[in-house]
């Protein structure tokens, strides 16, 4: 086994904590909806997948990548809020939502497939060009931005669970929603309110997904295993889990590209999990 | 100010309680007693609006709640010191009495409220920033009770709040809701103890396998053999 020389390692460090950022952004959501409303929502990398295919279609029409937000982002906050609302009005269970979600999954699936074929699709935008180098480093816009909106979305759901009156009481549902609700927190609007946001990050993370990759519809199962293991990883419900978690996944395995070859790299995050779960049973 | 009238609720097809009738006058304090499983916790859950009520009527000062949403009950005064506590355990002492006083009328006057818990219980004081898991039983029990008097509210129910306690902590717990009681809030108590919740109620109910058996003074109630072999051996 050759060493790989400083650059290759510098390289490889970085683009492990921008792939660890979108792990992050695909995980917030679903981290919250999971840790916050027993609700496993499958179809969350579903969601990402039609805000990427969106993104690409507005884009394509000519607007700005990141001007798309406007539109995709309060679509699919309602989007999120009738997914919840129906779960809810049909008392399904944690178990039962990932059957249920499963199933939304293959419909949006098919409806990808139905409006943009099963072609790859890549969109084309100014952001996709610019590359700043660092050192001996480049890093690309895309992948820059994908941390920032992983960094300021993480953060802003951590200070508004921290810090904030209607923060404090979701926390109070995710522990227990009938005392919570007997001290006046409207529980039904919270949990909208929450599933609409997960849904929303869906959205964002789409938007990430749409300025960094090609887009197919089989890709959405792709991201599946090891977002959850930074989902499980981070802590069920904890907003900087994922993040954390996602970089700690997303380096790991750049370094063990670097270091062997790439078809060891999805070994590492479940290694990863399976340690943590042996060591700390109690995270899940 | 409290009338409970023939209600029934009921755990899928099985029913919990069935016509089961009690009243609260305004700053009274009342107990139920029974056997475990009697239903004590159904009644007082009912009564918080922690579960829906099926059939009868849940009156407070002549408004009928029972078909008021479950985040509505504490806005009518009613605060739940629940069975096990039921603390937000993740979250600290502070935040889980602030969360007691959640609702827009008890948020105004929040940092008074605060202040008077505080005085009844001067541990939680020390405690505020510590997580609530992490405080001992008494300490918990403590915190559910200033929880529930964050809320304001007019009528205060405890459900088992000596179960798990040292003897010395119960009778200070019994102590403060005596107090509480004489601040003008009327109480409900459920209680296993029936000894010393017949001691401080001034009205009781024995509720047996989901139905009121008996009622009256505690002295009323005591005079009768069976319920004296029965509840205090």
């Amino acid at each position: 086994m050759a060493l790989p020389s400083l650059t290759l390692l510098g390289q490889s460090l970085l683009s492990g904590i921008f792939i660890g950022a979108l792990y992050g952004l695909l995980g917030l959501g679903l981290s919250l909806s999971w840790g916050m409303l027993r609700q496993i929502n499958l179809a969350h990398f579903a969601l990402a997948f039609l805000g990427a295919y969106l993104t690409y279609q507005l884009a394509g029409a000519g607007m700005d990548p990141l001007a798309t937000l406007a539109v995709i982002v309060p679509c699919f906050f309602a989007l999120g809020a009738l997914m919840h609302w129906l779960l809810a009005r049909f008392s399904v269970s944690a178990f039962n939502s990932l059957l249920v979600t499963f199933g939304l999954t293959a419909i949006i699936e098919a409806l990808i497939q139905w409006i943009w074929t099963a072609d790859f699709r890549r969109m084309e935008s100014a952001y996709g060009e610019v590359k700043f180098r660092v050192g001996a480093l480049y890093v690309a816009l895309p992948e820059l931005l994908t941390l920032a909106m992983a960094l300021a979305l993480s953060l802003a759901v951590w200070a508004w669970l921290r810090h904030t009156h209607t923060g404090k009481a979701m926390r109070a549902i995710a522990e227990d929603a009938p005392i919570a609700a007997a001290f006046g927190v409207n529980v039904r609007r919270l949990s909208l309110l929450l599933s609409g946001l997960s849904a929303a990050f869906a959205g964002v993370a789409g938007l990430a997904l749409a300025l960094s990759y090609t887009l197919a519809p089989g890709q959405i199962y792709a991201w599946l295993g090891v977002v959850f293991a930074a989902v499980m990883l981070g802590g069920l419900g904890n907003p900087l889990g994922p993040l954390v978690a996602g970089i700690v996944i997303g380096v790991s395995e750049a370094l063990t590209m670097a270091f062997t070859t790439p078809a060891w790299a999805p070994l590492v995050s479940f290694s990863l999990l399976i340690v943590v779960l042996l060591a700390r049973p109690g995270r899940i | 100010m409290l009338e409970i009238e023939r209600i029934r609720v009921s755990y899928g097809a099985a029913p919990a309680i069935s016509e089961v009738s009690i009243r609260i006058g305004p700053g009274e304090l009342a107990c139920v007693v029974g056997p475990n499983g009697a239903g004590k916790t159904t009644l007082i859950n009912a009564i918080a609006g922690l579960h829906s009520i099926e059939a009868g009527a849940l009156r407070l000062d002549g408004r009928d709640l029972s078909r008021l949403p479950r985040h509505a009950f504490c806005g009518e005064g009613i605060a739940i010191v629940p069975e096990g506590r039921r603390l937000f355990a993740g979250m600290n002492v502070r935040e889980n009495l602030e969360l007691g006083s959640y609702r827009r009328a008890a948020r105004a006057r929040r940092t008074e409220s605060l202040d008077r818990v505080c005085e009844v219980f001067p541990i939680l004081r020390e405690r505020l920033e510590q997580p609530a898991g992490t405080l001992s039983g008494g300490e918990q029990q403590m915190l559910a009770i200033g929880r529930a008097l964050m809320a304001q509210p007019r009528l205060l129910l405890l459900d088992e709040p000596s179960l798990g306690l040292a003897p010395a902590m119960v009778l200070a717990v019994f102590k403060v809701i005596k107090e509480i009681n004489a601040g003008g809030v009327a109480v409900l108590l459920v209680e296993q103890n029936a000894a010393l919740a017949l001691e401080i109620a001034a009205r009781a109910y024995v509720l047996e396998e989901g139905r009121i058996a008996a009622e009256g003074s505690p002295e009323a109630l005591l005079a009768q053999p069976h319920i004296r072999r029965a509840y205090l051996g």
